[in-house]
């Protein structure tokens, strides 16, 4: 599963890098991440719960590994989340690049899916990480603006 | 044949009572004091290397009495046996690797087991595997045919340092001579994508271990119960004797119910053993679309060479199939493929060479039709493509080539599935196709109607495909016929029944040749207790093997009432006539003895017998055919496309059937009826998706879409009847016929409702969304 | 696999994802005419109460997830899928199973109309249909084939292709027509 896009955030893309390493703002912008802690300097664990389709509370063990740190322009994110109803894994790459007085976020994570959730979500799983993702986005938007001000 | 009341007669079914009433009895309705409750821990990953299980926590879950490992089996770990040993053609190639009990080291398929809870509700088993931790590396998986092939591919088996599970090549004539004197070449790749047989009971096995008497029963939603009693025996160390396996009524089987010896086959009976108390497992919905096994994904890159005249001169094809993570079943599937494609055709020269490959996705074993699809889908799609191609009408391109009857029995000079030549024994194709097109209204559809409502912006289209089914195959079956006092005759036979009106049809043969109402008759199946040699059914050779057993078993006993009543009666045996559940003298009904009498007579309690003398009117008979036989037919729809959305209905069904000799008419057409739905879901609505990983991406019934009353017309039928030689009914198989060919009359008649699109169909299944891509990519549209 | 038994999987009911209850409920129902007092965990579903608990074993269990129809009952009269619904739900309700319907000696005319027709191949699927027919032929005596097929969509069957289904349902409408005209 690929989910890809760009948003335009207010802020430099330093202010926005530290954002984005800080776990509370990581935790906001991956709606239903539940207690994310930073167990590394790169490595992030938490909990992360999303309903789709007929399951309801899909609840993964997550944990984030941070790589190819180029601050504050590009980062990879390997994600790997298992539990009860499958697991997820896959990486994701983020851009930060400066645009007028904002920055522009580009992001392409390329995810598998297994177990349940890919067996009996399928049909709904394109268009709930579109809406998580947007969710998320929406979120750091409203933490930075809010940090800005 | 007997010309008996009842052979041949539309007989409502004697087993129908039970099942209406909700109280025959299927393997989930057994129900046992203390009985125990299994769940499996099945793997999310299609491909991944097994470190460790910790199951400890599982264990510790009050309500759970065990949960085994691979580790915990001990010796009984070992893989499932080689069920059908590739046929002995020169330079084949197999790699044998058969599916194991619980994982060890390797996960190839998503759902494979990884360990078993047993516990004492179904609900506590399933908690207890959220406490089991695995340890699993994810691999690399392979689900694409070609890419499997390629070098550097993850290997679904490392031993054989490739994914290659087999190869054959069967040649006949010389085709890379005679093409250079076609006329033309039709050249074409052609999908065929999986699908589940999605019987509507999921599997399912009880076992009970009687420790006083030292038997173990098994229950089994198989298609096989003989073969897994044996099976069992041995794999326990038990004696035949001391293990009953009932197949009880069984809720659709259609292929994957065959003895495949599952790991929960294998392993419910071994847990109830040791843990002296009855096992149950039944399977979910959802495990069953990654636990059982499923069917069809091949490519075919497949050329026809033709004369002018449309004669065809040669089929060369080229083709892999996807055998799934395991290939226990051997090459029953690809070689019927291989033997079906030759159709109803005088084919001179055929070179047919393919290869099987692994892929991390579930096993492949037959589902109704058992690749027979794919070689009738490939044939007449290229015969469409060279009618269209020499401007001959689709219909005479078949009639031109087909074997005539008095060509039989026609040599195809090739191997089949049952290791016998594939000879068909007789058939009458001019006949079938004739009445096809005649029911279907041919000529006045494609000349008047089909004009005319293409003026009104209609796209409407016919296809007309012919298909040969092999069927019937051996080794053997055999059966029990026993007259009792009361009258009764009982019949027992050993294959499975699961639906196909054995408890009907059995019955019609033996009541004829014994002289008895049908409804005299009960017949046992699928009960080793009842009857202990035989195989199984699959093959559509239930009415035809099993079958012409009980026939033979009721001829003995038909002698033996003679035998006996001859000198009782003062008459010669051929004086004699068996009706109405007596044996009386010719000419003289009132001079006669009932069967029940002479049943009496037949076990004396004193006084002495004629040394050899067998008590009883019983006698058990075997039948094995020396070869399969070659059922065919032909099937016709009219359809209409919605260009705009893509849908696709179903506006007429003809089906023109030759099974042979028919026992019970609204039985066949029934199976025929049920057939062409499975065939309209796999040529229209079921797909089993995965990704690249191997993951399903549709394990529901909400996303896996089975034909619904809605999407099923009501078939228009037919028969022709050309008696086997090679049994005493005459009959021949049915039970998939209806599936075979109606993904390619269903693509014939699609293209024909949207000619001068451009569109091409080589593919199936052929979903409304993917016949909306391929309308795109013709362009334009209809206009 | 895991879970699918448990009630989390179940959407119309998704409100009660994730609950897990251990306590036991005590709840009476009359089902067939016959009252039954259990006590059941919240999250056992009415299909296996009535199978496994009353015994009730022609009600079946094809997919779990309401879309075969297979364990269709009438709960007040009403055709539900009983894999959907937690027993406890059913507390002071009225059910009727298909053992309810005729016995051996005495079909109901639906199931006779069923025989007749060959209506039905392994059977599996049949006392779904059924319990589907019965209360929409009260509502409709006299069903045209368009009728029967979408009263019968929510009902899979793998065997018989359902054209023998729809000629039962014809054939019984027809003759409760001669019945009624008979009386």
């Amino acid at each position: 599963m690929i989910v890809e896009g760009s948003y335009p955030l207010p802020g430099s893309p330093d202010v926005i890098w530290d954002l984005l390493m800080d776990p509370d703002v990581l935790a906001k912008v991956m709606p239903g991440t539940k207690a994310l802690s930073r167990t590394a300097p790169d490595r992030y664990e938490g909990t992360m719960g999303v309903g789709i389709g007929p399951i309801t509370a899909a609840e993964f063990e997550l944990t984030i590994t941070l790589t190819d740190l180029q601050r504050p322009a590009s980062y990879t994110m390997q994600i790997d989340g298992k539990g009860r109803f499958g697991f997820t894994r896959g990486t994701a790459n983020v851009e930060l690049a400066s645009e007028g007085v904002g920055t522009v976020m580009r992001y392409r994570a390329d995810l598998q899916v297994g177990g349940k959730i890919a067996g009996l979500g399928q049909r709904l799983l394109d268009s709930v990480s579109r809406m998580l993702t947007r969710q998320g986005l929406d979120a750091l938007n409203r933490e930075l603006t809010a940090r800005l001000t | 044949m007997t010309a008996g009341p009842y052979f041949g007669m539309r007989i409502p079914r004697l087993e129908d009572a039970q099942l209406l009433t909700g109280r025959a009895r299927f393997v989930d309705d057994v129900d046992l004091p203390g009985l125990l409750h299994v769940a499996f821990l099945r793997s999310d990953e299609a491909h991944g290397r097994l470190r460790g299980i910790d199951a400890g926590a599982a264990r510790a879950r009050p309500g759970v009495v065990a949960v085994y490992t691979a580790l915990d089996l001990g010796d009984y770990w070992r893989p499932g046996p080689l069920l059908v040993p590739p046929p002995p053609i020169p330079g084949l190639v197999f790699h044998t690797a058969t599916q194991v009990p619980l994982v060890r080291d390797k996960v190839r398929h998503a759902g494979e087991p990884l360990a078993m809870v047993v516990a004492e509700s179904r609900y506590l088993a399933e908690d207890a595997l959220e406490d089991i931790a695995v340890d699993l590396e994810p691999l690399p998986a392979v689900t694409e045919l070609e890419a499997a092939l390629e070098p550097g591919a993850p290997l679904v088996h490392e031993q054989f340092g490739t994914n290659l599970a087999a190869h054959v090549h069967q040649v006949k004539g010389d085709y890379a001579s005679a093409r250079s004197k076609a006329h033309a070449l039709i050249a074409r790749r052609f999908h065929y994508d999986r699908g589940a047989a999605a019987a509507l009971e999921n599997r399912g096995v009880v076992a009970q271990w009687d420790v006083r008497a030292e038997e173990l029963t098994i229950w089994d939603t198989t298609q096989a119960p003989i073969p897994i009693r044996n099976g069992m025996a041995e794999l326990l160390g038990l004696r035949e004797s001391q293990v009953r396996v009932i197949a009880p009524f069984i809720g659709g089987g259609f292929g994957p119910k065959i003895m495949m010896f599952y790991p929960e086959e294998v392993l419910v009976p071994w847990a109830a053993i040791r843990l002296g108390r009855p096992v149950k497992w039944i399977e979910d919905r959802r495990e069953n679309f990654y636990a059982t096994t499923q069917e069809r994904s091949q490519i075919h890159d497949a050329e026809l060479a033709v004369a002018r005249d449309g004669t065809i001169i040669g089929v060369k094809d080229r083709f892999l199939h996807d055998t799934g993570a395991y290939d226990p079943y051997g090459l029953t599937v690809p070689i019927n493929t291989q033997c079906t494609l030759l159709g109803p055709y005088v084919v001179p020269h055929y070179d047919s060479e393919f290869t099987a490959v692994f892929t991390n996705k579930p096993i492949v074993t037959p589902v109704r039709g058992a690749g027979r699809q794919h070689g009738v889908f490939v044939m007449e799609r290229l015969l469409d493509l060279a009618a269209r191609e020499l401007e001959i009408d689709r219909v005479e391109i078949r009639r031109r080539n087909y074997i005539q009857p008095d060509q039989f029995p026609y040599d195809h000079q090739i191997l089949f599935q049952d290791f016998r030549p594939l000879i068909y024994d007789s058939g009458d194709y001019p006949a079938a196709l004739d009445k096809a097109v005649e029911l279907i209204g041919y000529e006045r559809f494609v000349g008047v109607e089909q004009p005319r409502l293409r003026r009104e912006g209609k796209h409407v289209g016919v296809g007309v495909v012919s298909y040969i089914e092999g069927t019937g195959v051996g080794p053997y079956e055999g059966a029990r016929v026993t007259v009792e006092p009361s009258g009764t005759v009982r019949l027992a036979t050993g294959v499975g029944t699961q639906g196909q009106g054995h408890f009907t049809t059995f019955a019609q043969v033996v009541a004829d040749v014994l002289g008895v109402e049908v409804g005299q008759v009960r017949v046992s199946t699928g009960d080793t207790r009842e009857f202990n040699w035989g195989t199984g059914t699959f093959a559509s050779r239930g009415a035809v093997v099993a079958g012409s057993a009980c026939h033979a078993a009721a001829v003995k006993v038909r002698e033996k009432v003679l035998g006996l009543a001859a000198p009782l009666l003062g008459v010669a045996p051929n004086d004699l006539v068996l009706a109405g559940g007596r044996v009386h003298r010719r000419g003289s009904p009132d001079q006669g003895i009932t069967l029940g009498e002479l049943a009496r007579k037949a076990n004396p309690l004193r006084g002495a017998v004629t040394p050899g003398t067998e008590p009883g009117l019983e006698a058990t008979a075997y039948f094995g055919p020396d070869r399969g036989n070659a059922a065919s037919g032909v099937h016709a729809m009219v359809v209409e496309v919605d260009p705009e959305t893509a849908a696709v209905a179903i506006k007429r069904y003809v089906v023109v059937h030759d099974c042979g000799t028919v026992i019970n008419p609204m039985v066949v057409e029934a199976q025929v009826q049920g057939g062409v739905a499975h065939g309209i879901g796999n040529a229209f609505y079921e797909q089993l998706i995965f990704d690249a990983n191997g993951q399903l991406q549709n394990a529901s019934f909400m996303d896996y879409l089975l034909p619904t009353a809605l999407d099923v017309p009501t078939v228009e039928m037919a028969h022709v009847v050309s008696p086997s030689p090679l049994n005493p009914l005459g009959a021949k198989g049915v039970g998939e016929a209806g599936a075979i060919p109606t993904g390619a009359a269903f693509a014939q008649a699609v293209e024909d409702a949207l000619a001068g699109t451009g569109i091409e169909i080589t593919e199936m299944p052929l979903s409304p969304g993917r016949l909306f891509e391929l309308l795109q990519a013709a362009q334009g549209g209809v206009g | 696999m895991a879970a699918t038994r448990a009630a989390r999987l179940r959407h119309p009911y998704r409100d009660l994802g994730g609950l897990r209850v251990n306590g036991q409920h005590t709840i009476g129902v009359m089902v067939n005419g016959t009252r039954y007092e259990r006590s059941v965990e919240p999250r056992l579903l009415l299909s296996d109460f009535l199978r496994h608990e009353l015994g009730l074993t022609g009600t079946r269990v094809g997919c779990e997830h309401g879309v075969c129809g297979a364990c269709t009952v009438l709960l007040d009269d009403k055709a539900v899928r009983s894999c959907l619904m937690f027993a406890v739900q059913a507390d002071g309700r009225e059910l009727r199973t298909v053992e309810a319907l005729g016995d051996s000696d005495q079909l109901h005319p639906l199931q006779q109309a069923f025989h007749e027709t060959h209506a039905l191949q392994c059977g599996f699927c049949t006392p779904g249909f059924l319990m589907t027919l019965i209360p929409f032929l009260q509502e409709h005596p006299d069903p045209s084939e368009p009728e029967i097929r979408e009263a019968l969509s929510g009902n899979l069957c793998r065997c018989t292709g359902y054209a023998n289904i729809v000629a039962a349902v014809r054939r019984y409408a027809e003759k409760s027509g001669t019945r009624e005209l008979r009386s």
